[in-house]
């Protein structure tokens, strides 16, 4: 890639689609529907601002996907990615080591664990990057807050308001739909907190719509009226908004919403999408048959989606109960099967549609585990571990080295590999966005793409 | 800061606000005679609600089991047998877990001391334990009672209480934890969630507390705790800054020591009750007042009830309801019985917050958190089935340990129930013109005018409808009106 790809010329000054403008003028000022900032500026103005962002986003159904996928509670992964001629793992780990012959070699040194069959698959076919050590300085015990960490990538003292993700949207997805970014389930990830909020979230498509009990449809119409924005300048009550004079010149930023205007915001994004996904999932049943778990059926959700061309650019699934403090093995076995299996269903679709070229797909666990088991036959909250970097355009292959197990930084292991690198290199060169301008600086990027 | 509300400034909607908030609100009509009170009687009213527990009484599962015995019992069935047993406890253990979650529901909608219920709701998202890893709602129901014990008594006694409560030993692994092999699960969360928040502490001192908490067990015969000073490690801890023989309890106490406890824990419960982002001038009187009374939870809440601050435009119709909020106000705005154990219980779960299983041990995030565009429309949806319009969406359960069993329908289409009573709910005085009828429900409803716009839409709905609404356009009424940023709100 050339580096001019991230820099699109400014789009000329007329009006795209209602939706871009409503988002634009709206929520990149970050004030509520309501604000009467239509009385003081003209749709065209309005366009050239949102159009001066410089950097706009790929939209339809070409672009680039990212899906990040979260491993809840601390993934062990030394179970995971398996450092099979250490010794010391066997020593630090007498019941719930994986014996050797059981491990699926990745090099002569770490290999997967035997669960992860499909996972060596991919690997061997080039479609899996297996990324070693990754942490960053200082790590934190908690998982809230070391989960925070990972979802605003900040340095561990330092308290981020918004989520990188979020900070991606603010920065390139300015005027998007808001299912630019998409949450399956019923939570918005920490990730997407962000200045001018955007995404939704979802986990049954057939379910995402309003129902009522008025055959005549007067009242689907009434509900449709109140939660479109408002157009019409001579529609707005004078004193549904804030202060007009704040508003011509730079458009402030710093309103803080109120709850109010949060909850006016989320039904508006909700009624806009809610058509969209709907009738995605009519037209696109799964290709391929997914496992029946929860992660399966998520990834079998974002791949319906992708299918549909949903104009998201990022997709959030997680997968949880990773917490093994007591007898880890049967638990973590089971969870190491659903990824697994979930994630070769999600290669095949994307195969199968012709579109794995167009993800990549990441995983991220706020830590790895302490080196040795504990007393109840578990691990307890430890430091760096591996990530998974799945796609069909990717560069595979094992990436950084195995932490040192005989070197270890307050017991646990070291990380040789900041994840922020790791996001870095996912925006710059895989969403082409500028990382340094998300993430507040730059991070060496690395050949993952 | 902190000063009370003046006596002339107290009307229907305060009223309404410390019904709201203290409790699961109420009806026009108990939101009038509350406020005819004043305020002064009205608080005192809340503090020294009636203890309603004969209404009340213990579930008829809700025994300890001899678990000795069970396990004996087990040792000599075949593979076959033990397998049909273990199903038979796991089969009733849900169904126990069902009629524990509508046991308490029921209880926070009907007790004549809701106040006492929304505090035992703020303690378990507080001291946030699952039913998920406890798996044993005997001991799920018995926290819920220490927590109610408790609710608003003495927060010293009510830690140490929970640091031997067998559901918590359980949650947190505190019964395997054993001298040379410390489990650190409870020593980090106990600081990091129970009582001075994370960054007053060092790891050195979750470690070190960690061996404090050793001995602690849960004895098998008849589920109570029982110390065991053999697996107890004596040795010296240095922990926050002291060192000695510390037991769990001088841990406690030490941490109960600490300015930073009474600020965490005052600043949660105002957060709770109050607003988010408290100035930190008011958290520090908050946290002063609290250590000055020894943690006396009671006399806290009274100067909370009282204060001026409580009934700020900061507060008033600004708080995001939870889910277990807005089931229960819903019901009683309504004035409607409660709906279906399996329809609350899964309408609570797609909207984030099922009693007994919070996420995790931070319990519930609150306030924007609940909010995404699937549990919004989900409201709206649920609200539709509130006014009796039927037809919700259930989501098939799926056990971690079993992710194939699909154990509920995907939809319940039910028609049993009716919703409120509309002749109760809506006097027909009012039913003959839109606009008082509209600026009825918005009292009933929100408390609160809504703007003009909304208004004119509602008002505008009815009035095509012609000139005596049915039944069934007022329940849409009541719908739409629902289906609103403005009803999420309390």
């Amino acid at each position: 890639m050339s580096d001019n790809d991230h820099i699109i010329e400014p789009h000329t000054s007329t009006l795209h689609t209602r939706r871009q403008f409503l988002r634009t003028s709206m929520l990149g000022a970050a004030v509520s529907f309501t604000v009467p900032v239509f009385l003081q500026n003209t749709f065209s103005t309005l366009d050239a601002m949102a159009a001066d962002s410089a950097i706009q986003t790929e939209t339809g159904k070409d672009g680039r996907i990212l899906i990040v996928l979260q491993l809840a509670g601390g993934n062990d992964g030394m179970n995971t990615v398996i450092p099979y001629a250490d010794d010391v793992y066997y020593r630090s780990r007498p019941i719930i080591g994986i014996p050797k012959g059981q491990v699926l070699p990745l090099n002569d040194y770490a290999g997967l664990n035997p669960k992860l069959a499909g996972l060596k698959g991919l690997f061997d076919q080039g479609n899996l990057a297996v990324l070693q050590g990754v942490g960053y300085p200082n790590p934190n015990r908690s998982h809230f807050r070391s989960t925070e960490i990972w979802q605003t990538a900040s340095d561990a003292n330092v308290i981020e308001s918004y989520g990188w993700l979020g900070r991606y949207f603010d920065s390139c997805c300015k005027g998007a739909d808001p299912t630019v970014g998409v949450a399956i389930g019923n939570q918005t990830p920490q990730s997407f907190d962000a200045a001018n909020p955007t995404g939704v979230s979802f986990s049954r498509p057939e379910q995402y719509r309003w129902v009522n009990g008025d055959k005549s449809g007067d009242s689907a119409a009434v509900y449709k009226e109140m939660n479109e924005p408002i157009l019409d300048p001579a529609q707005l009550d004078e004193n549904d908004g804030g202060s007009v004079d704040s508003l011509p010149g730079e458009m402030r930023t710093s309103h803080k919403e109120s709850n109010l205007e949060f909850l006016q915001r989320t039904a508006m994004d909700a009624q806009m999408s809610s058509d969209e996904v709907l009738s995605i999932a009519k037209k696109f049943p799964a290709s391929v048959s997914y496992p029946h778990t929860a992660l399966g059926d998520s990834l079998s959700l974002v791949g319906r989606m992708i299918a549909g061309g949903l104009a998201t650019r990022v997709y959030y699934v997680s997968q949880g109960g990773y917490d093994t403090h007591v007898n880890e093995l049967p638990t973590h076995t089971r969870l190491m099967t659903e990824l697994n299996d979930a994630l070769v269903a999600f290669a095949q679709d994307m195969k199968a549609q012709g579109n794995f070229n167009r993800v990549l797909l990441m995983t991220f666990s706020e830590f790895g585990r302490r080196v040795a088991q504990n007393a109840s036959n578990g691990t307890d909250h430890g430091a760096a571990a591996p990530m998974f970097v799945m796609g069909g355009a990717i560069k595979p292959g094992l990436v950084g080295s195995y932490p040192s197990l005989d070197t270890l930084n307050a017991g646990d292991l070291a990380y040789s590999l900041d994840f922020r690198s790791v996001y870095a290199t996912v925006l710059d060169k895989w969403l082409r966005a500028p990382s340094k301008d998300v993430l507040g600086r730059q991070f060496p990027l690395l050949g993952l793409v | 800061m902190l000063t009370p509300l003046p006596a002339n400034q107290w009307d229907l909607q305060k009223a309404a606000h410390l019904l709201n908030r203290a409790g699961f609100g109420g009806t026009p009509d108990e939101i009038k005679a509350f406020c005819e009170l004043g305020i002064d009687k009205a608080v005192q009213t809340v503090l020294d609600g009636p203890d309603d527990s004969t209404q009340f009484p213990k579930p008829t599962w809700a025994q300890p089991q001899n678990l000795l015995q069970m396990r004996q019992q087990m040792a000599t069935l075949t593979p076959d047998e033990k397998k049909e047993m273990f199903q038979e406890i796991q089969k009733q253990y849900r169904q126990d877990d069902l009629d524990l979650i509508t046991w308490w529901l029921n209880r926070m909608r009907y007790s004549p001391n809701p106040f006492r219920e929304k505090m035992t709701l703020f303690w378990h998202g507080h001291f946030a334990t699952s039913v998920q890893k406890v798996r044993d709602s005997y001991l799920m129901w018995q926290q819920n009672e220490l927590l109610r014990e408790h609710a608003y008594g003495n927060f010293s006694l009510m830690v140490k209480a929970i640091s031997r409560d067998p559901a918590m030993l359980i949650w947190l692994d505190t019964r395997v934890s054993q001298k040379g092999h410390p489990n650190e699960n409870f020593a980090r969360e106990v600081m990091e969630l129970f009582t001075i928040g994370i960054g007053n502490y060092t790891e050195n001192d979750v470690q070190e507390g960690a061996r404090a908490f050793t001995g602690y067990r849960i004895d098998p015969t008849d589920e109570t705790f029982r110390y065991a000073p053999r697996l107890h490690d004596d040795s010296n801890k240095t922990f926050l800054g002291k060192t000695g023989p510390f037991t769990g309890d001088d841990i406690l106490d030490i941490i109960l020591s600490q300015p930073a406890t009474a600020r965490f824990i005052s600043k949660k419960l105002w957060t709770f009750y109050s607003y988010e982002d408290p100035d930190p001038a008011l958290v520090e009187a908050l946290a002063s007042n609290f250590r000055g009374t020894s943690y006396e939870i009671r006399l806290l809440m009274n100067t909370i009830f009282r204060s001026s601050e409580f009934y700020s435009p900061d507060a008033v119709r600004t708080q995001i309801k939870s889910p277990v909020q807005w089931v229960v106000q819903t019901s009683k705005l309504l004035d409607s019985p409660m709906p279906r154990p399996l329809i609350t219980v899964n309408a609570l779960r797609q909207l984030g917050q099922l009693p007994f299983a919070p996420p995790n041990v931070k319990g519930w995030d609150g306030g924007r958190s609940w909010i995404t565009t699937s549990t919004l429309l989900y409201r709206y949806n649920m609200a539709n089935f509130a006014v009796g319009n039927g037809l919700l969406h259930i989501e098939p359960v799926r056990k971690p340990t079993n992710p194939n069993a699909a154990a509920m329908p995907q939809s319940y289409d039910v028609r049993n129930y009716n919703g409120p009573d509309l002749a109760k709910v809506i006097p027909t005085q009012v039913r003959t013109d839109p606009h008082r009828l509209v600026d009825y429900l918005c009292f009933r409803l929100y408390q609160d005018p809504l703007t003009p716009r909304d208004k004119a839409t509602f008002v505008k709905y009815i009035s095509d409808h012609g000139p005596n609404p049915d039944d069934n356009t007022l329940r849409e009424l009541l719908h739409l009106m629902m289906s609103t940023p403005e009803y999420q709100l309390t």
